[in-house]
């Protein structure tokens, strides 16, 4: 190594020190919080006692995962689960997109505010609310469609908690309702950031809203849009647990449609509070989604290497 | 330099005060964590210290022990507990809310059976050794259960001023069935009352009065494999047709509209329901005679007056008697000391009632005639400390004073009832279902997606039982009750 290189490796640990010093505590938090829990995953094999303790109980090889595939449950709460994560996640980006680019165009007018802070409110109430709000509306015997909609249309009132069909369209709807707000705000942040001269000159050119909007801010979003799905594509074996158990109100007739990892572990566990079954389940939905992420990662690599997370 | 100096000396000072907490260890008392669930308020720090103060004055002369008290919201007690002895802290007494066979199963709770007679004699001659039989596995003794009125007996609990304005007669009630004609007639005279109100979500009560049904270690809202008539074969209780009686009857109230529409589905409970005016009355069990339970109930209800008829009749399986168990953790450090604390909960009166009461004077006070209430102008809600509601799940509540306006002559119908109940064939059994768990998480869930439905009359039962049925057997309920067979059969040669 030469003398040159020596001293320009010293300057460049000189620079990054105090950058490291500044992501220190997040670093420790993210051992502390993310890496040693994971000695927890020897549970997820052992016959968990309680007198012997974690690394004292008995293994009992796969056994604690044998509950999540035992019924035909398996396969329906699966196919739930990464289907409405596919559409949360594609819907949700076309959305929030969507809103975020409306929120631009109105300016910066006070009543935009009222808008934005309009669409972000339901993002601050807990799903159980949430799960009131949608009974209020649902509710067999005097809900508000049923009560007034469906009699004003003069249409048969709906017994919604038995029904089946119509949910994967209300769970859809009602996540919109309450993620789209919040969702937006990094992209009404990334389109403010943009460079307004490209957006002139394309209006001089005779480009129209629609074409400016199409050809200039969607693939200027694009590194963001990435970043974002790879981060929601490692979640999607897990399902929002309030949306999914909440707002159906755990109708039992419901569960073809509802049924997703998260709810059956609980509804399964509720009872027997078992901690290698727990620690089972957590570890599957943690290895699909690893395995998902690479795969997304890889995926993104090959069509566009810039963009890729690593 | 000075600067840091003063912060590591920062550091250790913190250190050194948090070590002081953690290893202030009584001068000589063993101390004894008692870790218990309220239904009321958690204390604040102060009050409870006052509390552990009273106790540990009687504990220390009577046994050499310092008590702490671990009061947990009974929402997260089963949970709070779980975490704590995963987590290595001092926990030495808990009790089993409904999973007695998982405590057992799992390790969390001691073999007492050779401390008992040293440790808590009192406490075996009180409970006696038939109920000791129910919270024990192979022959071992692993807890105590509560010692209460025990007998759950099915009552329908009616708005008495409707029933008087119609004339309703409900002497001639006996069976679920027998409701029917009446709640026609409230609903004719009525139309804006639905007559029948869930108990909770997913519950109407109707499954409850199903007559001599031992549960075999499953709670009462989702059993797997029961014995029925005294007979010991373990059946499916969903292919009986007393099962499906009740799904028929459901179903006849639901499409009459004689039920609440939404009741599997409800996020409501009975007393509130009722409150609400708009409901004729709910089917649940209780361990209290009619009219105190009516009387009891009122005020959660609204305040309407309120009548209970028995409609059933009281049964007594090994589950009833250990579904409210203390046990010392297998995890404690003193379990002597723990046992004979554990003790003082079930002979002792001052104990118990510092423990549900609080401090006479501060938190209640007795009358004359030896009954208690809260202080003037205070409730359970204001008063610094009060386990008044748990006081069906702690200790000896024959030694609990009683609460002004209950009939002391129910006392002695309650015991009454605790001796004459029915008592299952397989009464002692506690089925171990370690080897079958993914079979219980896969049939709970199956459970979850059918019954309510099907109890709370939303769907046919014709078309819906089969299907159920079916999904159960995929789901390995006939390994669960191959298993609860075996070890049944184990059990009977055993103690014959």
């Amino acid at each position: 190594m030469t003398a040159r290189a020596v001293k320009k490796k010293k300057s460049s640990t000189a620079q990054t020190l105090p950058l490291m010093l500044i992501a220190l505590p997040g670093l420790i938090y993210l051992l502390i919080n993310n890496y040693l829990p994971m000695f927890g995953v020897f549970l997820a094999f052992k016959d968990y006692s309680y007198a012997r303790g974690i690394f004292g109980s008995k293994w009992n090889g796969l056994d604690n995962f044998e509950f999540l595939f035992r019924t035909k449950d398996a396969w329906i709460m699966t196919r739930n689960t990464i289907l409405y994560n596919a559409a949360f996640i594609i819907l949700g980006t076309v959305f929030a997109i969507f809103v975020a680019i409306l929120i631009h165009e109105m300016g910066k007018k006070r009543r935009v505010k009222f808008y934005q802070a309009s669409l972000m409110l339901p993002n601050l109430l807990s799903w159980v609310v949430v799960g009131f709000i949608v009974y209020a509306f649902l509710n067999a015997d005097n809900g508000f469609i049923n009560k007034t909609v469906y009699k004003a249309l003069g249409w048969e009132p709906v017994s919604w908690y038995s029904k089946k069909e119509p949910w994967p369209f209300i769970l859809t709807f009602v996540y919109l309702w309450k993620f789209v707000g919040t969702n937006s705000i990094i992209y009404v942040a990334g389109i403010a950031g943009m460079d307004r001269e490209i957006f002139e000159a394309a209006q001089l050119d005779g480009a129209s809203k629609v074409k400016q909007i199409l050809h200039i801010t969607v693939p200027m979003l694009k590194p963001t849009i990435i970043t974002l799905t790879l981060m929601a594509v490692g979640r999607i074996f897990y399902s929002d647990f309030g949306l999914f158990y909440q707002v159906p109100a755990n109708s039992g007739r419901l569960f073809a449609v509802t049924q997703t990892i998260d709810t059956y572990v609980y509804r399964g566990l509720m009872e027997s509070n078992d901690v290698g079954m727990s620690a089972a389940a957590a570890l599957y939905q943690s290895v699909v989604g690893f395995i998902l992420v690479i795969g997304a990662n890889a995926l993104v690599r090959k069509i566009d290497k810039e963009n890729a997370l690593f | 330099m000075s600067k840091r100096i003063r912060f590591v000396s920062l550091v250790l000072a913190l250190v050194l005060a948090l070590s002081v907490c953690s290893f202030s260890v009584a001068d000589g008392y063993d101390k004894v964590v008692f870790s218990y669930a309220t239904f009321n308020n958690i204390p604040t720090n102060d009050v409870r210290v006052s509390i552990e103060e009273a106790i540990n004055a009687i504990t220390r002369e009577k046994i050499g022990v310092e008590v702490e008290l671990m009061p947990v919201s009974i929402w997260e007690y089963s949970s709070a507990v779980s975490r704590g002895l995963q987590g290595g802290d001092q926990i030495d007494v808990f009790q089993t809310l409904g999973d007695f066979n998982v405590a057992v199963s799992t390790d969390m709770a001691e073999d007492i059976t050779d401390m008992i007679d040293t440790c808590a004699p009192e406490t075996k001659e009180i409970i006696g050794q038939d109920w000791l039989n129910a919270c024990s596995f192979k022959g071992r003794i692993f807890g105590i259960p509560t010692m209460k009125p025990i007998a759950l007996t099915p009552m329908v609990v009616y708005r008495k001023d409707i029933a008087d304005e119609i004339g309703l007669d409900f002497s001639n009630v006996n069976t679920p069935a027998d409701l029917t004609e009446l709640l026609r007639k409230v609903k004719e005279a009525h139309p804006e009352m639905t007559p029948v109100a869930a108990v909770n979500a997913g519950n109407i009560g109707l499954q409850l009065t199903v007559p001599n049904t031992d549960y075999l270690s499953d709670d009462y809202y989702t059993p797997k494999g029961v014995i029925m008539n005294d007979e010991l074969t373990v059946i499916d209780f969903y292919a009986t047709d007393a099962f499906k009686d009740v799904c028929s009857l459901a179903r006849s109230w639901y499409l009459e509209d004689l039920v609440m529409k939404d009741a599997a589905t409800t996020a409501s409970t009975a007393a509130e329901l009722m409150a609400t005016g708009n409901y004729f009355c709910y089917i649940a069990s209780y361990s209290y005679p009619e009219e105190d339970t009516a009387a009891s109930i009122s005020a959660q209800a609204g305040g309407y007056p309120l009548g209970a008829k028995i409609i059933g009749s009281a049964f007594l399986d090994t589950t009833a008697i250990n579904a409210l168990t203390w046990c010392v953790s297998t995890t404690s450090k003193v379990k002597e000391s723990a046992l004979k604390f554990l003790n003082l909960t079930f002979s002792d009166k001052e104990i118990i009632n510092l423990l549900i009461y609080g401090l006479e004077g501060r938190d209640y006070v007795k009358k004359e005639d030896g009954t208690v209430n809260y202080p003037e102008g205070q409730d359970a809600a204001t008063v610094p400390y009060t386990a008044q509601l748990s006081c069906g799940t702690m200790g000896n509540f024959f030694l609990m004073y009683p609460m002004e306006g209950t009939n002391p002559a129910s006392l002695d119908w309650e015991l009454e009832q605790n001796k004459t109940a029915k008592t299952s064939a397989a009464m002692g059994f506690t089925f171990d279902n370690s080897r079958v768990k993914s079979q219980y998480t896969a049939v709970a869930n199956v459970i979850s997606q059918y019954l309510p439905g099907l109890v709370c009359g939303s769907v046919d039962p014709e078309a819906d039982i089969p299907e159920f049925l079916e999904a159960l057997n995929d789901a390995g309920l006939p390994d669960i009750i191959a298993a609860k067979l075996e070890q049944l059969d184990a059990w009977a040669a055993a103690n014959k």
